[in-house]
Formats: structure tokens, C-alpha cells, sequence
């Protein structure tokens, strides 16, 4: 997953180069689509919602607009390897004007699976012994 | 923002340490809960995706186009993972995101609207229509002016 951060880049840029900055864009948008390298791809609308606390007390505005850790976009890539996957990242054209991309391998289970494996161990287990029942049965 | 149209939404939770200092039972209950409520939202047709995101990763910026490891391994603001909503409009969205059962134990949920445009795609179009426009109202007062 490719994570667009700074979604406030085409600040202080004038008309033509805001409209060149936006073809090339969109052109590196088609380029990677035609190599069927993208499965989603959406931008996000600035306004959202930052929920927090138990039970989700805690409704603010966010992200701030303006933040250049904000994040303005997402892009699902379907590459062969991290390395690819950044390398794609590395050719995105509005990084001269100061978006990052952030590069996150996407994955199958939860990391904090992964980091207890006596909780899946456990969840084995308990498959096991509903099929033992069920065979029982 | 309309209340009335479907629209789609999503959520990034934030913060990928939580999870420490729980204990195996609780740990248990929340992972759970969790999937369930994951299956739950699936069954319902309010979220068609969902994935949690490597904990590694890296971030590019700069016109050197340079390439950092990141984001911190441990941060509250890290996102974790994401859920696709569609929801009738914001508050439901809110609502979903009030129940994720990481919230009690410091997990953030961040709803954000899916947007049809790009909001710098936007903003070049209408400086385009304004540009445009600014030079069909010279054209014109030029020409008033000239026949006079």
C-alpha cells in the first residue's frame, strides 16, 4: 500500500505548473494502470473524524489539512517485492514538490498474531477440539 | 458534508503498540472481538475490504527521491491497518468506528471520507476555469472598449 503524505503540495505553485505537475500525475497514474500494476487507488476528501478512548468518547476533527503527515491518498500495488514496490514509489512525480509516499507491504494477518504465537496456538487448538466434537458427533 | 448519500469511508487505525502490556486473556478477547467485528461489518455489506499493514516499511520523499525506513516501529500515529467502509454518511461511519475494540486499550481510529477527485486535481481545474475566464472577461472588455 502506498500511503501519499502532504496533500497540500501544489501550494505556491502557479497555473501551469500546477497543470503540468497535475499530467504528470495522472499520466504516472495510467502508466502503472496499463502495467496492471494498481488494484485500488482512491484519494481521501480532507475533512475527517480522529476517534479515540474507550468506546469512542472522543470525536475531533483531523487530520489537520494542512500537515505534511497528513495523508491525502492510497494506491493498492501489486508488486513483486518491497524493493519494487519502492522503486515504483521513487517515480512518483510530485515528490519534487514535497508529497512522501509511504510504502507498506500489506498483510494477510494481524501483526500482533504474529508477535503472540501462543494466541494462535491457542485458536488452533480450539479448531481442533470443535472438529474432535463434531467427528464426536 | 451530506447526511443522505451512501458514500465510502476509511478507517486507518492508528497506533501499533497497543497491544503491549495486555495479557494473554486480554490480548485473546480483543483479537476476537476484533475478527468478529471485522465478519460482523463484512456480513452487514458495510466494509468490502480490510487489511492490517506490515509493521516495516519504507518512506520516499524529497526531490532526491530519497528512501528512509519507516514509519517508527513504535508510534501512536503508525497506522496499523484499514478498514473500507460504505456507510449511509459520516455518523454512520463514526458509529462503526466508535466500536473498534481497540479503542479501550489506546488504538486510534481515523475516518476519512473516499473522495471522487483528487483534491489538487481539483483545485487545478477550477485555477484552469478561473484562469479561463479572467481571459474571456479581458477579451470582452478589450472588445467593448475598442468599439468605442
Amino acid at each position: 500500500m502506498l500511503l501519499f503524505r502532504g496533500p497540500h503540495w501544489d501550494k505556491g505553485l502557479s497555473t501551469n505548473e500546477l497543470q503540468q505537475a497535475m499530467n504528470e500525475v495522472m499520466a504516472w497514474f495510467e502508466g502503472l494502470n496499463e502495467r496492471s500494476k494498481i488494484k485500488g487507488a482512491q484519494p481521501l476528501g480532507g475533512q475527517g473524524r480522529v476517534i479515540s478512548g474507550t468506546d469512542g468518547r472522543f470525536v475531533v476533527d483531523g487530520p489537520f489539512a494542512e500537515s505534511k503527515e497528513a495523508v491525502g491518498g492510497y494506491l493498492i500495488l501489486q508488486a513483486d517485492s518491497l524493493d519494487e514496490a519502492v522503486e515504483i514509489a521513487r517515480s512518483m512525480p510530485a515528490l519534487r514538490y514535497g508529497v512522501s509516499v509511504e510504502v507498506r507491504p500489506i498483510l494477510a494477518e494481524c501483526p500482533i498474531l504474529q508477535r503472540h504465537p501462543e494466541l494462535v496456538r491457542r485458536a488452533n487448538h480450539r479448531v481442533a477440539e470443535q472438529l474432535w466434537v463434531a467427528a464426536a458427533a | 458534508m451530506s447526511t443522505t448519500t451512501q458514500s465510502d469511508y476509511l478507517l486507518l487505525f492508528r497506533g501499533n503498540v497497543w497491544d503491549r502490556g495486555l495479557s494473554p486473556a486480554q490480548l485473546q478477547k480483543v483479537v476476537s472481538d476484533w475478527m468478529a467485528w471485522f465478519e460482523r461489518l463484512k456480513a452487514e455489506g458495510k466494509c468490502t475490504g480490510g487489511h492490517p499493514l506490515e509493521e516495516v516499511g519504507k518512506v520516499v520523499s524529497g526531490k532526491q527521491r530519497t528512501v528512509a525506513d519507516g514509519p517508527f516501529a513504535e508510534s501512536k500515529e503508525a497506522i496499523g491497518g484499514y478498514f473500507y467502509l460504505t456507510a449511509v454518511d459520516e455518523n454512520e461511519a463514526i458509529e462503526i468506528a466508535k466500536q473498534c475494540p481497540g479503542l479501550e486499550f489506546g488504538s486510534v481510529v481515523e475516518v476519512r471520507p473516499v473522495a471522487d477527485i483528487c483534491s489538487v486535481k481539483q483545485r487545478a481545474e477550477e485555477y484552469s476555469e478561473r484562469e479561463l475566464a479572467g481571459a474571456t472577461a479581458s477579451k470582452r472588455a478589450y472588445e467593448t472598449v475598442s468599439q468605442h
